[in-house]
């Protein structure tokens, strides 16, 4: 079922919004955590680029917000909310799946996407330069989301339950971070840890904001230059987009194994 | 979508089967099934545990495909035809949940957010009793407001047919008086109604027609009056047969005789007939019937006879009533 009615996924979003704001936890873990990273800012280059401290700053920023709000968030409802039948109880409704869906994971899409917008005015007000392609920043944002949020739901449908989405979410945070992480690995391990997730957004952010070339931690691209530069990493995301979907689709589940 | 004239039925399965699982795992759980619900109705699908009353009623209500057969919700499809069927049915599972987080006000405005044309909630909040229950969480609320709250939801779009799997399970029975209540009301504004249940109480209270399944396939289907009446009245006294009475067998309209537990059982096609004839051959032989009885049919008589396998023979399947 792929329709899908405005009215009738904004109020069941409205209720998932509610219950955010009402689990106090949750609360701290979609909004927090992904701002957190934004405040080592104030410790950074100033926007000198001597170290590319504002760029990783930014990109983790924006991998918290799609690890916590989105991917975490999304699962742990998913998984909480097939046990609890709510979600069987939905589908006897005029809500279509993809509503039902799409309700869940609005709420942390929205603190994930107001996180992104934020941390551009943030970062200028400390000295960051603005975004040298907002286009590609934004593409890389939207992509981003959908691919942890289509993870989210992919992996909802092997966790057994809330407590086991601790165990289950692992494999996903490991693509998340491993970029980041193997930035000062050997050249034969980052080829191939460049083909995750992870990497591929941390490089389109360093391009598309900063027009950082390959290991670079000064502006080295034109806005023509961020295009080219972004081929690969933008090719990376979208085919792991494309294969969370796809994953998605074929194992969502929508009540507990009798 | 398919449209039509108003269909002459609200609900029409044809030879309805479901199975799980494939291979040597495959299990049949609905083995060719035909029911019809019309318009203004309340229909009974009555069974023990495992009768196939729930997988029946989920391929029903569109969550589930049939394996084979064919079933038809006001004339449509309930799975091409989703969009419209939802808008038309309300359906009450037999198990389901809502967040508990949230009150009952906010659960029933967010299922009414969802809805073409719902009713206001403050009227399906008076309904089902839950207008002084409104800002209590659901995570707070009894197994009965509980299920009165799943309810509201149900009827919230004022449906044409209502599909409820065991609405009165775990209920204590002032809850469910409520809810026999609240389906006689509906049948009186006009709606269909198809329930699952095995209290037969229930059944022989709300149904004007009731379908009893069994393993799988409906073996009885009628009136509660007429499933009563294919199926033989009892008289029962302590002890066997005593000496005095004539062979039993031989009055009028017996079709079987058993002493069982220490007890004589007279099954009769026509009790008064049966226990004129057995009440004149004791006073004619100065013979007393310590605990005498006679009971008319009912149908939990019927239920037991299926529930303890007297159909459990394919042939007597084929031949039951339909």
């Amino acid at each position: 079922m792929t329709t899908l009615s405005l009215s009738r996924t904004a109020g069941l979003a409205r209720a998932n919004a509610t219950l955010v704001v009402r689990n106090k936890l949750t609360l701290t873990y979609a909004v927090v955590i992904p701002l957190a990273p934004l405040l080592l800012l104030l410790l950074g280059d100033s926007g000198d680029g001597s170290n590319g401290a504002g760029a990783a700053a930014i990109v983790t920023a924006l991998m918290m917000a799609a690890l916590f709000p989105v991917f975490y968030n999304l699962l742990s409802q998913l998984v909480t909310r097939r046990d609890e039948l709510v979600l069987k109880r939905l589908r006897t409704g005029e809500s279509t799946d993809a509503e039902i869906i799409a309700s869940l994971a609005l709420p942390g899409l929205v603190i994930a996407l107001a996180t992104a917008l934020v941390a551009v005015p943030f970062a200028m007000l400390l000295g960051q330069p603005a975004p040298l392609n907002p286009l590609l920043y934004a593409l890389t944002v939207v992509v981003t989301l959908l691919l942890f949020a289509a993870f989210a739901l992919w992996t909802a449908a092997w966790t057994k339950n809330a407590e086991a989405a601790q165990i289950t979410s692992m494999p996903v945070i490991l693509l998340a971070v491993l970029g980041q992480v193997a930035i000062g690995f050997p050249d034969e391990v980052r080829r191939f840890t460049d083909l995750t997730p992870g990497a591929a957004m941390t490089d389109l952010v360093r391009v598309s904001w900063f027009g950082f070339g390959t290991d670079d931690v000064e502006r080295t691209l034109d806005f023509a230059g961020t295009w080219s530069a972004a081929g690969q990493p933008l090719l990376v995301l979208v085919a792991w987009a494309a294969v969370a979907i796809y994953l998605a689709r074929r194992s969502m589940r929508w009540e507990p194994r009798s | 979508m398919t449209t039509s004239a108003p269909p002459d039925l609200h609900i029409e399965v044809r030879g309805l089967r479901r199975s799980y699982g494939t291979g040597t795992t495959a299990f049949e759980a609905v083995r060719g099934v035909d029911l019809v619900v019309e318009p203004g109705t309340v229909v009974a699908l009555l069974g023990t545990n495992g009768a196939g009353k729930t997988s029946a009623l989920e391929v029903v209500e569109g969550l589930a495909p049939p394996t084979a057969g064919e079933v038809r919700v006001l004339g449509l499809d309930p799975v091409a035809d989703r969009a419209e069927v939802r808008r038309r049915t309300g359906v009450l599972l037999q198990t389901s949940g809502f967040p508990a987080d949230l009150t009952v006000g906010e659960t029933l405005r967010m299922w009414s957010a969802t809805m073409t044309a719902p009713r206001p909630v403050e009227d399906a909040l008076a309904e089902l009793d839950l207008t002084d229950r409104v800002d209590v969480s659901v995570r707070s609320l009894s197994g009965g407001e509980l299920r009165r709250l799943d309810l509201a939801c149900t009827l919230l779009g004022e449906p044409e047919v209502v599909l409820l799997d065991e609405p009165t399970t775990g209920l204590d029975p002032e809850s469910r008086r409520r809810v026999w209540d609240l389906v006689a009301r509906l049948r009186d504004r006009g709606c269909s109604v198809l329930l699952t249940t095995h209290h037969l109480e229930e059944a022989e209270t709300l149904a004007d027609r009731v379908a009893i399944m069994h393993a799988g396939r409906i073996v009885r289907e009628g009136t509660p009056a007429q499933l009563g009446a294919d199926h033989p009245s009892t008289i029962r006294f302590e002890g066997a047969a005593p000496a005095g009475l004539p062979d039993l067998a031989g009055l009028t309209a017996v079709r079987r005789v058993a002493a069982d537990h220490g007890r004589t059982t007279i099954e009769s096609d026509d009790l008064q007939a049966t226990l004129t004839a057995l009440l004149a051959a004791a006073a004619d032989g100065g013979v007393r019937l310590a605990g005498l009885e006679a009971r008319s049919a009912t149908l939990e008589s019927v239920f037991l006879a299926i529930a303890s396998g007297a159909h459990t023979d394919d042939r007597a399947l084929e031949g039951a009533d339909r």
